[in-house]
């Protein structure tokens, strides 16, 4: 099913469009064109897909959880190419992804922040970035308020703001949602959307950015944060200080509350998680980080 | 005044039941309501067909085989760690243990049966970070701590109803064997196993049950969302009861909202089959011993 | 033949002693592990401290309410119901009726908990919230719900066992006298019962105490101290399945064994409390 959404929206049609554009016109059945576009995607995944050919064995990835969906997407298209890989992904958050890369119980360890020099040194960690990545506040759709002044924001999370009528929607109680301290999503937004200020100690506390989603999602008065490429019609973002973020704001610099999403190894990577991450690198890995609403490095 | 109280007592216990069992009929009516709509076989093999899938020809992305696998070979590593031991240490209990080590085992093994799941799981997880650190690089939280985990989880439920069984056998019966000449180990095993037997088999199958529907202890010891098929016992796996839990908390869509239901099902079949032939077994004795 | 008979003496004790020794290891490896808290005696600082990982502060005072609250309320909201249920389990009904209802206790406690509390995030949350105590509808009062009906089959089958452990004779006598159903139990099998009723009341709090999905799917997991019922709070085992993501060096994850040792310590209370209850409480009286 996603294998397919790829092969559609991300590859086949840039493909058709300048590559084949002329060829295909002549092509007017449209079995062959679907039969060519198949082969075409073959040949483009291959060469991405080849560095996977013949290696066999596990590959551990866990930690930040903003990374999740396009660690999913890439594990299902090399696992589908070569069945003797096989890739497990667990969340946990960026404090779980740099503990257990660096005490060696996962050979990838997700950072949804840069890694300190501290943690550097004392793993010998190195690091890839491979997409960069906004946070924003987020409400339910029901809710009426979707933009808010970076005071009012620091002041709803502390606990001063307590009801959505003093920022222009109804008058009921907010509820906050918050992530545990390990979290790197957390992190980043405390520290360049709060100010690093207090966050209010009756916050409700999920344990990921799919969490805070379906939690959002599910309470038509709470607020809360994610990873922008998490947003999607079930959350509705508040602009903050009149900028929405979004793809195009992160990527434009204009929304400043962002990130890039690391990725990090014990020492070089070598072998499969060398492979993994040449393979988000590479034109395939960075078109799935596209479609899962991040921006790419390259 | 003591027709008040009674009437009033007679009442309230009649609408506790009544509550009760409307708790229950909700419950199983909104499962069913909401998950019914995804049971079949996409619900488990996803758009794999199921031969490809059962021959590992194919890997299973969007079906609950993995999770069913996952809890299938956790319960079997399981059982198959904690029955022999708990069987073990009933038959002592029951048949050699006196004194003064009786009475700390019993107390030992009543804390065991009242830890809750997550010290058990907490335990597990130390144990891996001890043996981490012995033997750098090679052991992380995987299917193996799981299943030893969720066996020592277990373990006070087999001893005790091994335990029971046995104390249970009647004592002209108990007797007949030594007096023909039988050592204690041959009564155990030609007399007393034998006859209680069923007993014994019921409490593995109520253990079971308590294996397959933990979710706490194995969300600390190597249960991951997203693992494929177990392969090796030194790799993480997925489970039915953890993908239900996280499904719950962070499901992206109506589709995978529904596959949560499905499992829900899925756990709650598996879990009263089990419940039904520990229940029949039992029947099954105590009709036995009605006829005797 | 005493050669051969031998070597299984051995195994099955080796089994006996090894499980109880297990279950010291468990003990001793969180103390091994939540050590530095305590040679620095920061353990009995840490149960009253609140939890501001910010400030480096790492008490569990709050998960401790917060986990005795929940066990309390989904007590008090458990007894009467199994209570009752007991009563017609184990007296009232007719006898086919009876076992009827026992085997529902028995499936019902038979049923994932995972279960229940997937059940209650997608009906009583919302109800929660939009019908009975606003806010999330993530709060203690929604735990302690879910929960009393998950501890109601453990205590219902310790009370049904109480109540039908009452001497035949002393039944017998009562419906001679023409005594009704709930006579003979509120004036015979009770006052008979009490102690087996107070061993399942223990037993239920303990099961309350130590479940950790309940409260981690529904309690809301805030890190305030609760003052009412419908405010979000976390639990000691909820706070453990939370944290346990942390750095395995840090303060932080050290506290879990706190949580841990706690529980631990809390369940051999439970165990003493039921000893005494049972031994020297339900005495053959003579």
């Amino acid at each position: 099913m996603l294998v397919r959404n790829i092969v559609q929206r991300g590859l086949c049609i840039p493909l058709i469009n300048t590559i084949l554009g002329e060829t295909m016109l002549k092509l007017s059945k449209i079995f062959t064109a679907g039969m060519l576009c198949l082969l075409m995607t073959t040949i483009a995944y291959s060469n991405d897909l080849d560095a996977f050919v013949g290696q066999k064995g596990i590959l551990k990835i866990a930690g930040g959880t903003a990374h999740i969906p396009v660690m999913k997407a890439a594990a299902e298209l090399i696992m589908t190419s070569n069945p003797d890989i096989r890739i497990t992904i667990a969340g946990g958050g960026t404090g779980v992804g740099i503990k257990q890369v660096g005490e060696g119980l996962v050979e990838i360890g997700n950072a949804g922040r840069k890694a300190t020099d501290e943690e550097i040194a004392t793993y010998n960690l190195s690091m890839v970035k491979w997409a960069i990545d906004g946070v924003g506040a987020v409400v339910n759709p029901k809710n009426s308020v979707t933009a808010l002044t970076a005071s009012q924001l620091q002041d709803i999370f502390a606990g001063k703001i307590v009801n959505w009528k003093e920022v222009g929607g109804e008058d009921r109680e907010i509820n906050i949602y918050d992530r545990d301290s390990a979290s790197g999503t957390r992190e980043v937004f405390w520290k360049k959307a709060l100010n690093s200020g207090d966050v209010a100690k009756k916050a409700n506390v999920v344990v990921s950015n799919g969490a805070m989603k379906t939690a959002i999602a599910g309470d038509p008065y709470s607020i809360g944060y994610v990873s922008v490429g998490h947003i999607d019609a079930t959350v509705s973002p508040v602009a903050l200080d009149g900028v929405v973020p979004n793809l195009e704001n992160t990527k434009s610099g204009s929304y400043g509350v962002a990130r890039g999403l690391y990725s990090l190894t014990k020492g070089e990577p070598a072998g499969l998680a060398q492979s993994f991450l040449d393979f988000l690198l590479s034109p395939t890995g960075q078109q799935i980080a596209k479609d899962k609403g991040f921006v790419g490095v390259k | 005044m003591r027709r008040i109280i009674e009437k009033t007592v007679f009442g309230v216990s009649w609408v506790s039941v009544f509550l009760l069992v409307t708790a229950l009929f909700f419950m199983l009516a909104y499962l069913m309501h909401r998950g019914s709509g995804v049971l079949g076989k996409g619900l488990i093999f996803g758009n794999v067909s199921p031969i490809d899938a059962l021959l590992l020809k194919r890997q299973v992305f969007n079906g609950l085989f993995p999770a069913v696998m996952g809890t299938f070979a956790l319960v079997l590593l399981a059982v198959a760690f904690a029955v022999p031991v708990g069987l073990a240490a009933g038959i002592y209990m029951a048949e050699y243990c006196h004194g003064w080590i009786r009475q700390v085992l019993t107390v030992l093994f009543d804390i065991l049966a009242g830890l809750p799941s997550i010290v058990v799981g907490l335990a597990g997880f130390s144990f891996t970070i001890i043996l981490h650190r012995a033997f750098p690089g090679r052991l992380g939280p995987c299917l193996l701590i799981s299943s030893l985990a969720i066996g020592f989880l277990i373990l006070p439920y087999l001893i005790r109803s091994t335990q029971m069984a046995l104390e249970s056998v009647s004592l002209s019966l108990r007797l007949t064997a030594p007096a023909l000449g039988a050592t204690r180990l041959q009564n155990i095993r030609y007399v007393l196993l034998p006859t209680r037997l069923p007993d014994i088999l019921s409490g593995v199958i109520l253990a079971i049950g308590r294996a397959a529907e933990d979710t706490a202890v194995i969300m600390l010891t190597g249960v991951v969302a997203s693992a494929g098929l177990p392969r090796s016992i030194f790799e993480q796996f997925e489970a039915l009861p953890f993908y239900i839990y996280y499904i719950s908390s962070q499901y992206t869509n109506p589709e995978e909202l529904q596959m949560g239901f499905g499992a829900a099902i899925l756990l709650l079949t598996v879990c009263a089959v089990l419940f039904l032939s520990a229940f029949l077994i039992e029947q099954a004795i105590s009709w036995r011993l009605r006829r005797y | 033949m005493k050669i051969h008979s031998g070597l299984p003496v051995h195994l099955f004790r080796l089994a006996a002693l090894g499980c109880g020794f297990l279950t010291i290891a468990v003990f001793m490896m969180m103390l091994y592990l939540g050590w530095p808290l305590l040679t620095s005696g920061q353990f009995f600082v840490l149960l009253s401290q609140n939890w501001l990982p910010e400030q480096n502060i790492y008490g569990i005072y709050p998960m401790l309410t917060g986990s005795i609250a929940i066990a309390i309320l989904s007590l008090c909201l458990s007894l009467p119901i199994s209570l009752g249920t007991a009563f017609v389990a184990a007296t009232l009904a007719p006898p086919k009726f009876r076992k009827l209802v026992m085997i529902m206790v028995r499936f019902m406690a038979g049923i994932p908990t995972v279960i229940y509390g997937f059940v209650a995030v997608f009906l009583l949350v919302p109800f929660m919230r939009e019908q009975l105590a606003g806010g999330s509808g993530l709060n203690i009062l929604t735990a302690s719900l879910v929960l009393a009906l998950l501890i109601a089959p453990t205590m219902i089958v310790f009370f049904v066992n109480g109540l039908g452990n009452v001497d035949k004779s002393y039944c017998l006598a009562v419906d001679a006298m023409g005594g009704r159903p709930i006579q003979k139990l509120l004036y015979l099998q009770l006052p008979q019962a009490w102690p087996t009723i107070i061993a399942g009341i223990i037993m239920g709090f303990g099961r309350a105490m130590g479940d950790t999905l309940i409260s981690l799917m529904l309690a809301g997991n805030s890190i305030a101290v609760p003052h009412s019922v419908v405010d979000s709070g976390r639990t000691l085992t909820a706070h453990i399945a939370l944290v346990i993501a942390a750095d395995f060096a840090s303060m932080e994850f050290k506290s879990i064994f706190a949580c841990g040792l706690v529980l631990y310590g809390f369940s051999v209370i439970v165990v003493i409390l039921l000893r005494y209850v049972t031994t020297v409480l339900l005495r053959p009286q003579s």
